[in-house]
């Protein structure tokens, strides 16, 4: 089912990234972690909901790609503009009990995370994977989401952290062998690596993964 | 959306319930085999011969395929996992469904008094190769709920829609050749 959703307004968050908000149509039902389809002029993209399930809004975490068709059109949009939006779908929700959950993010990959946060959903550890603290989307919220929780940065403007380093060399070194549930979500090349890493590091293990391109 | 995600290049493959496991586990060859029938299912549609809207055979059949995409999640999953919850499991009116749709077929076709060589229109020869897949897959699901010890209600209902999309295939099979006007060989010693 496709929904009509009006846009209220684009809050940027860094320079190129920015949370969508839409009003939310009546019935609009989702979990934690769900995702949506977008539409707009024959083009379609895939978001992950950011928002706590009573919330009045409908918000998305967006990388503004200029040479993309969509995003230009949303970071484009006005209040009251209206785009298509499918119902909630997807797996990538909480799926854990009595196994130690650790959350992985790069990028917009934390959108998930922080639908569990909202949701009060909270792992043992989160490691949040970004280039400097800049670009520590939603890093206030998403601390909630998890027991533990370790940015990793590759280029670091200090160095007062206990940890610097892409996620996949956390997961690589710094990590107890044992097994646990992992929830990737970020860009393919880490999925890719972090699922190499946890097959021989930790076998055992489940895997739930949301890639994006 | 791309297919290809690089994570399943050393042999193992992610369960819809998360688990990492060998590409070649009897869970993945059941659910392979499930697959398979599947897309010969596909291959029966797009030879059927013209006229088959009634019985609406193409619409049984898209169904079937449906429902096979239902068995093959649940084959990925295991039992015990909360990622169960997301699953629409297989209910005793599937089996049901099936039982009412052969009941449809058998009533516009011949009886059958002797055995019959599988063949005849393309439809029909595609038909019975599903049917001998279809109990390829049967056999791999048994041999996968024996060795998880699983006889709950939504595994009974499992076995007896494949079970029963066997005879369903067989019906099927006798019933292309029907509507394309090829009469059944019948099997002589």
């Amino acid at each position: 089912m496709d929904y009509e959703v009006t846009v209220i307004r684009q809050l940027w968050l860094t320079e190129n990234v920015f949370e969508m908000r839409f009003r939310r149509p009546n019935g609009f039902r989702f979990i934690p972690g769900q995702k949506i389809s977008l539409l707009k002029d024959s083009f379609s993209r895939e978001y992950t909901l950011i928002n706590a399930q009573e919330s009045s809004d409908l918000s998305l975490c967006v990388r503004f790609v200029p040479e993309g068709h969509l995003t230009p059109l949303l970071a484009g949009a006005k209040a009251g503009d209206v785009f298509t939006m499918s119902s909630a779908a997807g797996f990538f929700t909480f799926q854990s009990r009595g196994r130690t959950a650790v959350f992985v993010a790069t990028g917009t990959g934390i959108a998930p995370f922080l639908a569990f946060a909202r949701a009060g959903i909270q792992g043992e550890l989160l490691l949040h994977g970004a280039t400097n603290e800049r670009e520590l989307l939603y890093r206030d919220e998403v601390e909630k989401a998890a027991a533990n929780y370790i940015p990793c940065l590759t280029e670091p403007s200090s160095r007062l952290q206990d940890w610097s380093g892409r996620v996949t060399a956390y997961l690589e070194s710094q990590m107890k062998v044992k097994e646990y549930d992992f929830y990737l979500c970020g860009n393919a090349n880490m999925v890719r690596d972090a699922v190499k890493i946890i097959d021989s590091r930790f076998p055992g293990s489940r895997i739930f993964m949301e890639t994006f391109y | 959306m791309k297919i290809y995600t690089g994570t399943g290049d050393r042999g193992k493959t992610s369960l819809f319930s998360g688990e990492r496991i060998g590409k070649d586990d009897i869970r993945i060859e059941a659910y392979g085999v499930v697959d398979e029938l599947n897309a010969i299912i596909g291959a029966v549609i797009a030879a059927m011969p013209p006229g088959s809207s009634s019985p609406p055979v193409k619409s049984q059949l898209t169904r079937i395929q449906k429902d096979l995409f239902r068995v093959g999640a649940l084959l990925a999953t295991t039992v015990d996992s909360l990622s169960m919850g997301h699953l629409h499991l297989m209910q005793q009116d599937d089996g049901r469904w099936l039982e009412e749709q052969m009941d449809l077929l058998q009533s516009s076709i011949p009886e059958l008094t002797s055995f019959i060589l599988p063949g005849g229109h393309i439809s029909s020869a595609w038909a019975h190769v599903a049917r001998t897949v279809c109990r390829r897959a049967e056999r791999r699901i048994v041999t996968l709920m024996d060795l998880n010890a699983q006889d709950d209600d939504a595994a009974k209902n499992l076995l007896t829609y494949i079970n029963r999309l066997s005879d369903y295939l067989f019906i099927l099979a006798r019933y292309c050749n029907h509507l394309a006007g090829v009469d059944d060989q019948v099997w002589a010693n």
